[in-house]
């Protein structure tokens, strides 16, 4: 019981923007379906989830979106080889990919805002190529049919994010790699000088960041059977809309894969309602940009207002001891 | 500093480390201007299209638009503020506005004055919101989606196009050949290259960048810097979308998806440091012009589109990363 308490003072602030935001769409929009907004666990959720793990370890990975198109390029490129085989192979190169990105910024010593902002190009660059610079498409088209079933309101897809999620959070929580990457975000150099490796932890983080934005752009490019060049671009703000909307910290060290999944949920129902409202996707994106500033100005309002709350106490204590 | 070398040999270390660390500064600062260098003369003698009035033309033009806000950028990434990640959506709605309200009016310089006056608005309110201490790439992403999707409902989703001819002016405009344009360029490069190194603002922007603390404790506000850092982005922004507007003289929504990122691009390879407090606008502008140049001559040799993105990243990133280990060496 004091557990449960304990979680829900922890996570009240996005429960109570989540509810808020599934009440207003259920009043503006009676046939809305809460359920629906699941599907989009493939991209958005999983997407958030890699900008996640990159945040908690104190880092910032901004060529996400193009490592999620360029696994969507190649799993229709390789869909010859059959669906499940290109899949696999588009996911494991860019997690492998993504790792070496981890490794350069560690061995490099670089700001990975920088270098991110590279690969982003070259990145999204190498998905032309593969693309040739054409949308491309699956020549079979029943081979995504599989991805149409239901078991309850899951889909194989949403059931896979889900699937994710758990694993990455008890990943982060329970193991103790994971746990490095809280200690490498929040207190870094004294998290190396107690022995945690640097190298090690950046290429882990960088590898499930990539690892998450190909299943990503993957599965999203084999449930339509399709793939562009520029394909799921806006996919990086919205992931980090959701990541920051839930509550990991981007100064690092903060946050927990619940944090992401209430996030996604909240920027899901919002996105999904306003779609089956009729509004196109820049009225999604106008609030997703209010959602995303409104967040990070309460955050600095709060702890603003936490600080000044402690000096006051400060005060008094030292007015009592004179 | 109070102690003084005492025994020859670490004075002489010193020395030795103050010269080493100069001849990087050096080879850093004459980088990028050789490595252009390089690439012109290598292509006029490649490429025979290349030395043409023509091109030389597409090229300035090129870099005219991301040049000037490549240079008003780099005030932002001097202040410590890395960079604006919605570069494309700011210059978007401030195109619109000068066609507009050009074609609203029926004169040109009111156009450009509201979409200055509009982007200087925009910038004030991201400078306040970064100045606050909240981390401008956050801020600027979604700042842009907003800016992105007012402009969208605004205009309908559909194409704003000039109603008169006129308001090409600024994109047609020659003095002795040379495009306005690019005038507006060079003037805008010299004045920020100004501002930046010989006035107050311009060196408290470039103190708070190299050390926060240093430049709190020596009274300088880092609220007020920073607004003016975006303030000077911003002028560049109208600036660059009123030379846009009327170089195409219609705009919609989603157009220029890859200016942002060209931005980002010229300020890094130009080699401003991202920590703040190390660059110079015309660095920017040089890099700009880098990139334009490569680009150009990619596709004078007739290579496709896909090839050449793939070609400018790794361009980026070899320059980023050779400009990253040249500090860590000068540093020392």
């Amino acid at each position: 019981m004091r557990q449960l308490t304990d979680w829900l003072k922890r996570y009240a602030l996005q429960l109570i923007v989540l509810a808020v935001v599934i009440i207003s769409m259920y009043a503006a929009y009676p046939n809305f379906r809460v359920e629906a907004s699941i599907e989009r666990l493939i991209p958005l959720g999983v997407i958030a989830a890699g900008l996640a793990v990159t945040m908690i370890a104190g880092e910032f990975d901004l060529s996400i979106a193009s490592m999620a198109a360029l696994a969507g390029a190649l799993t229709v490129t390789l869909a010859p080889l059959g669906l499940v085989t290109s899949l696999l192979i588009a996911i494991v190169a860019c997690t492998l990919l993504g790792m070496l990105q981890g490794w350069a910024i560690a061995k490099l010593g670089i700001n990975s805002l920088v270098f991110t902002v590279g690969t982003l190009v070259l990145i999204r660059g190498l998905t032309w190529l593969v693309c040739g610079g054409l949308a491309i498409s699956i020549d079979d088209i029943t081979a995504s049919d599989i991805f149409y079933s239901k078991f309850l309101f899951l889909s194989p897809l949403s059931a896979a994010g889900l699937v994710i999620l758990i694993v990455l959070g008890i990943f982060l929580a329970r193991t103790k790699w994971g746990r490095e990457l809280y200690a490498l975000g929040s207190a870094r150099h004294e998290a190396i000088a107690a022995g945690v490796r640097y190298r090690r932890g950046m290429v882990i983080a960088f590898g499930i960041s990539a690892g998450c934005g190909a299943v990503g752009g993957a599965l999203t490019s084999a449930l339509s059977g399709s793939a562009a060049p520029d394909a799921l671009e806006s996919m990086l703000v919205i992931g980090i809309a959701a990541a920051l909307v839930g509550g990991i910290s981007i100064a690092g060290g903060r946050g927990t894969m619940v944090n992401v999944f209430l996030g996604f949920a909240i920027i899901s129902v919002l996105s999904s309602g306003l779609a089956g409202m009729g509004a196109k996707g820049f009225v999604s994106q106008l609030y997703i940009g209010i959602f995303l500033l409104a967040v990070v100005l309460a955050e600095y309002f709060l702890k603003r207002f936490g600080e000044y709350r402690e000096r006051a106490r400060g005060r008094k204590m030292a007015e009592a001891v004179a | 500093m109070t102690t003084t070398p005492t025994t020859t040999t670490t004075s002489t270390i010193f020395q030795e480390r103050a010269g080493f660390r100069q001849a990087m500064n050096r080879v850093r600062n004459a980088a990028l201007p050789l490595l252009i260098l390089a690439v012109y003369i290598i292509a006029s003698i490649a490429v025979p299209q290349f030395l043409t009035f023509e091109t030389i033309r597409a090229i300035l033009l090129a870099t005219s638009v991301t040049g000037i806000i490549a240079a008003g950028m780099t005030a932002i990434t001097l202040s410590g503020n890395l960079f604006s990640l919605g570069v494309t959506a700011s210059v978007v709605l401030s195109a619109v506005i000068y066609l507009a309200v050009g074609s609203a009016t029926g004169n040109i310089y009111l156009g450009a004055l509201a979409a200055i006056l509009a982007a200087l608005v925009i910038g004030l309110g991201q400078g306040y919101i970064v100045g606050l201490g909240l981390n401008p790439v956050v801020v600027t992403l979604g700042a842009g989606a907003i800016i992105y999707g007012a402009t969208a409902i605004i205009t309908g989703g559909e194409v704003v196009a000039a109603r008169t001819n006129t308001l090409g002016v600024f994109a047609t405009f020659a003095v002795l050949g040379i495009p306005l344009p690019v005038i507006v360029l060079i003037v805008f490069t010299a004045v920020a290259w100004f501002l930046t190194d010989y006035t107050r603002i311009g060196r408290n922007i470039r103190l708070l960048g190299s050390n926060k603390e240093t430049a709190r404790n020596s009274g300088i506000s880092p609220m007020g810097s920073t607004i003016w850092a975006f303030l000077a982005f911003s002028v560049g922004i109208g600036v660059a979308a009123v030379l846009q507007a009327a170089q195409t003289l219609q705009v919609q929504a989603d157009n220029f998806p890859e200016l942002t990122m060209n931005v980002v691009a010229a300020v890094l390879v130009g080699g401003t440091a991202v920590t703040g407090g190390d660059g110079s606008p015309v660095r920017s502008v040089i890099g700009a012009l880098f990139i334009a140049t490569i680009t150009q001559i990619m596709v004078l040799v007739g290579i496709p589109q896909g090839t050449r993105y793939f070609a400018l990243g790794v361009v980026v990133v070899a320059l980023v990363v050779i400009l990253h280990l040249l500090r860590k060496a000068s540093s020392r």
